[in-house]
């Protein structure tokens, strides 16, 4: 029976070499440092490498318990779970606002909350923003490093063209769809168009409905129910029909997701559309925007009490392979690297230069993180720095601060999306959609996930 | 020449023969605008400016030409680099399914072992399994043994081709035994036979297997974008998409050129065995 | 030509003569060169075991489970099965997928027919026709998709729309309406594989022998007559390959609906294939891998009935 055994062998060897994977734990180097690797931006240019690194010097010597090995990393929510298994995640990487709850609550990544709260800043954290970090009894598992709110680009260039005063942009939602169809008419380029792609079309969607004044979820303890189905969403959808199939203003594409808008919206083929207030560096560094064209907006937001601007960001975590040792060190770094940007003026000098020196952007729109002195000592150490057309952001700088910001739905929030998306590529696709079947129809969809999660 | 469907006295008919040329002309035609068309354009936007090919996609270079597109692909989008992967990639696989078939198709087909039956029955097995069934568990075994981000990750998976192995055992199979045995006889041993008598012969078979492999793999798209995230070691195929979301249209116009002359100068240059293969592709699978 | 030989060789060799039996101790098993014969079947044993067999088990076992990889597993029973049904989004990838075959069939299975029999009877530049026909097939694929997918730009300025215009047609919507994306899928689909097709077809064109031609005239057949009565019948064998191969290759079709439309407008480009990417890798934390695997057995099923009736077409068409 040789043939067998050898059978079973050939099976069960590639079953045995793979169960060994990376032990839990603390990993020590030779001089039993605690190793610690930390993400560092892919495709970096050798200058920004350099600077990296530098930093990397600095702290080792400021920490000489610790080894920190950078590893280039661009967080992608598909396979994190993967590379996690295949202990391939570094220790410390950064990622978007709308997965921190779910990493939380699957405990995905690891529990720093102690020793986040033993930071200086801790208890001045802006409210709104430290709640992206927080599992759901409120301690801080992730901390924000940066956070924007959702704002209205749109090419001045294409406003002039249409005879639309660019200094002036639309300040209400009615005054973006009469602007949309003059653009349209008169260019021929799309007068506002829309993400609904890839998770997108249900994150702009939220974000309508916020600025309407709705919420798509309802939170009752630890049940949650889906309010996609409501007044202001119906709102939501009838302008966006109404632009799309009554004006014809929102052109040919409605299949974007957020690269294939942000680069068509460089290209000069948009005239207005909704994105994250920090979206100028994306547009110039990896879509060729002319800076003369770019021009900024608040969010027009519906007069009711409950309307606001949908909030994002980005928060450092630690996952949840770390050991302890590792932890500690992990707190330190992020302490170090990311809130030194924000908060040491000698930090935030360098990391400005350094941008400025790689034609980086330096001075983008955003929200403060920590409190809003700390965040205004910050603008003025890097002033010098500043590289973008700050006039041009006016419209939207001038208000940012004043709008209430509202964080992301935490339930099943991509899933959630997801079935947005879906809503809002129907009725831009179909001109015989009904908005009160598509509306009930992703109500139901999103309480059976919300519901399984 | 051979006569085909029409009879030599069927071509002399006047009516017959317009009526064919006509409607070969107009295939001609046909195929001229599906089967050049598209490739010459292509080659004409990519030293097009953005703004002409999206105003005016159909006329021709409308406000002169931008040879710079080509350059500016080629050294800051890298293709040469990513080209580089494709053929390593390509090479790679090549090397593994040659490898394998080769040695198994000696062992199961000339050396005969006793267990072989069983071994080419569970080989056999997996070819009603369609390689879907494999992603998720295929993508977590490349994951768990650190294969990811390296090219193994493409190379071995690649070798696991009962098809070749079932073609190379039944092309050896039936390979005269009096050579082999005459071989034998001369005292040659089985790592001699296999490498000088029954490798020499076996040309044609593996140059079949060969093209497969080759054209399977340049063509191969979702088992590289999983187990290859890392933009350095992507071959073509996996970066294009990727690289549309962040370069300018004409410079990407330019990179989907790029990576299609070559297979298209390969094509031209070696028509017959392309043809050839293509032609066997119908008779062995898909 | 040389070349064929190996093929035909696939399917029909008699058994090889079966090796005498005998008692064997394991010093006479490694002197007989047993261990040799191992060696050469390692490679065979390695890649297959690791890369096949395992992958295909734990495929099975996963479909039965519950996990996220890093939590614990847990054995659900058929709850991934039941999942999956209960949930319309398969439903729909099924008929989408049903749907893209059908169109497939349409478009793609008279065309290269036609086309293998028109250039069969060219005279002159016979080669120039076929590498006409063949040259989108070398265009890598990716880069077909993403060209077309400039082409189907559905603004009066896109490039298929500017056409459209010179005939005052259009513009027409190609990937942003939900009716016409999926054949727009298919016709791109259909540009790139029909050269492979007529290649095919041609080849089995030239083995029709003149003979049955010439019988068929005597008998006073015209050219429409031999076709049916003599060109058809001799390539049925190929065309029900190239049609079950079809089917097997549009039941996973994948490339086309995730770099065209995502699966898009409103889920009407959702396959099966991109369905299961979608469960095991697009979702936002940790893929439903019990769901993927659950569905991809489903599929696997069909497909595997599919494979049996090829090979079994295959066997008895070269056998004839």
């Amino acid at each position: 029976m040789k043939s067998y055994r050898l059978t079973a062998a050939a099976l069960v060897l590639p079953l045995v070499l793979t169960a060994c994977g990376s032990s839990p734990g603390d990993e020590l180097n030779a001089d039993g440092k605690v190793v610690l690797t930390v993400a560092m931006d892919a495709g970096l240019e050798p200058k920004a490498i350099e600077a990296f690194n530098a930093r990397v010097a600095d702290f080792e010597k400021a920490n000489p318990d610790v080894d920190v090995k950078p590893q280039e990393y661009t967080w992608t929510a598909a396979t994190f779970t993967a590379q996690l298994a295949g202990g391939t995640a570094p220790d410390v990487l950064t990622v978007p606002f709308t997965d921190g709850r779910g990493l939380i609550e699957r405990r995905q990544i690891a529990d720093i909350s102690g020793r986040v709260a033993g930071l200086p800043y801790a208890s001045s954290l802006n409210p709104v923003v430290a709640k992206a970090g927080q599992s759901a009894d409120g301690k801080q598992w992730a901390m924000p490093i940066a956070a924007y709110g959702q704002a209205l680009h749109y090419n001045r260039t294409l406003f002039t063209q249409a005879g639309l005063d660019p200094d002036k942009p639309p300040a209400t939602w009615a005054e973006i769809r009469s602007a949309a169809r003059q653009i349209s008419e008169r260019t021929g380029q799309a007068g506002y168009a829309q993400m609904t792609q890839g998770n997108t079309g249900g994150w702009i969607l939220t974000t309508l409905d916020y600025a309407f004044g709705g919420r798509t979820e309802k939170l009752n303890g630890d049940t949650a129910e889906a309010t996609v189905d409501s007044p202001e969403m119906t709102e939501v959808l009838t302008t966006l029909r109404a632009m799309r199939w009554d004006d014809n203003s929102m052109g040919a594409n409605f299949l974007y997701d957020w690269a294939g808008i942000n680069q068509d919206f460089a290209a000069g083929r948009i005239g207005m559309y909704v994105s994250g207030g920090g979206n100028y560096g994306n547009l110039v560094t990896q879509n060729g925007l002319k800076p003369a064209d770019y021009g900024v907006a608040a969010l027009p937001l519906a007069s009711k009490p409950d309307a606001g601007v949908l909030g994002g960001g980005t928060l450092a975590v630690v996952s949840s392979g770390t050991g302890e040792l590792g932890k500690d060190a992990a707190v330190k770094w992020i302490d170090f690297y990311y809130m030194g940007k924000l908060t040491n003026q000698d930090a935030a000098v360098a990391d400005a230069k350094t941008l400025a020196d790689t034609k980086q952007p330096v001075g983008v729109p955003a929200l403060p993180v920590v409190d809003r002195a700390t965040y205004d000592k910050q603008q003025e150490w890097v002033k010098q720095y500043v590289n973008v057309p700050l006039g041009q952001m006016k419209p939207y700088t001038d208000r940012m601060f004043d709008q209430p910001l509202v964080t992301e739905p935490t339930r099943s929030t991509q899933e959630v999306y997801k079935i947005l998306d879906t809503t809002v590529q129907t009725l831009l696709t179909d001109r015989g959609a009904d908005v009160a079947a598509l509306l009930a129809k992703a109500d139901a969809d999103a309480q059976a996930t919300m519901g399984r999660g | 020449m051979t006569r085909g469907l029409i009879s030599p006295s069927e071509w002399g008919t006047p009516a017959v023969r317009r009526t064919v040329r006509l409607v070969q002309a107009l295939l001609l035609g046909a195929l001229l605008l599906t089967g050049l068309g598209p490739v010459l354009w292509l080659a004409k936007a990519a030293v097009t400016p953005t703004q002409d090919t999206l105003r005016t996609p159909l006329s021709l270079f409308p406000s002169g030409f931008d040879l710079a597109n080509l350059a500016t692909a080629w050294t800051r989008v890298e293709i040469d680099r990513y080209f580089l992967n494709t053929v390593v990639i390509a090479a790679g696989s090549w090397l593994v399914q040659l490898v394998v078939a080769t040695t198994a198709g000696y062992a199961l087909a000339i050396l005969r072992p006793r267990y072989g039956k069983l071994v080419t029955a569970v080989v056999l097995g997996t070819l009603f399994v369609p390689s879907i069934v494999l992603l998720v568990p295929l993508y977590l075994t490349v994951v768990r043994s650190g294969m990811i981000n390296t090219f193994w990750a493409v190379w071995l998976p690649a070798g696991a081709s009962a098809f070749n192995v079932v073609l190379v055992q039944r092309f050896f199979a039936n390979l005269p035994r009096e050579v082999l045995e005459a071989a034998r006889v001369d005292g040659a041993g089985p790592v001699r036979v296999f490498w000088s008598v029954v490798l020499p012969p076996s040309r044609p078979i593996l140059g079949v297997v060969s093209v497969f492999a080759v054209v399977a793999s340049w063509k191969d798209f979702l088992w590289p974008l999983l187990v290859l995230p890392d933009p350095a070691v992507q071959p073509l195929s996996v970066r294009l998409p990727a690289l549309q979301r962040y370069v300018e249209l004409d410079v990407f116009l330019a990179a989907l050129a790029i990576s299609s002359v070559i297979p298209v100068a390969l094509f031209l240059v070696f028509q017959r065995l392309f043809l050839q293969s293509g032609a066997l592709e119908g008779a062995v699978k898909g | 030509m040389a070349v064929q030989s190996p093929v035909r060789a696939v399917a029909a060799v008699p058994p090889p003569p079966r090796a005498p039996r005998r008692r064997r101790s394991p010093v006479t098993w490694v002197r007989r060169g047993g261990l040799t014969t191992l060696l050469f079947l390692v490679p065979l044993l390695v890649v297959f075991g690791v890369f096949s067999w395992a992958p295909i088990v734990q495929s099975v076992v996963m479909s039965f489970q519950r996990t996220n990889l890093v939590g614990p597993v847990t054995f659900v029973g058929l709850d991934n099965f039941a999942q999956v049904l209960g949930d319309p989004l398969p439903w729909t990838a099924v008929r989408n997928t049903l749907w893209f075959a059908v169109l497939a069939l349409v478009f793609g299975y008279p065309i290269p027919l036609v086309a293998a029999v028109l250039i069969s009877e060219v005279r002159q530049r016979k080669g120039l026709f076929s590498a006409l026909a063949y040259l989108p097939v070398v265009v890598p694929p990716v880069v077909a998709v993403l060209l077309w997918k400039f082409f189907y730009d559905a603004s009066p300025s896109g490039v298929f729309n500017t056409v459209l215009g010179w005939a005052g047609l259009g513009p027409w919507q190609w990937l942003q309406d939900p009716g016409s994306a999926m054949p727009a899928l298919v016709l791109e689909a259909t540009w790139a594989a029909a050269g492979g097709t007529v290649i095919i077809y041609l080849a089995a064109l030239a083995g029709v022998p003149a003979e049955q031609y010439e019988a068929a005239e005597i008998d006073g057949a015209g050219i429409w007559r031999k076709i049916w009565h003599v060109t058809l019948p001799r390539l049925r064998g190929v065309l029900l390959v190239t049609f079950i191969l079809q089917i097997i290759g549009t039941a996973q079709v994948f490339l086309e609906p995730f770099l065209f439309t995502g699966g898009g407008p409103a889920n009407s480009t959702m396959t099966i294939l991109l369905l299961i990417y979608d469960y095991a890798f697009a979702s936002s934390l940790g893929g439903d891998y019990g769901a993927a695997t659950a569905l991809s057995i489903m599929l696997a099923v069909v497909l595997a009935v599919l494979s049996a009736l090829y090979l079994r077409v295959t066997k008895s068409w070269s056998a004839s």
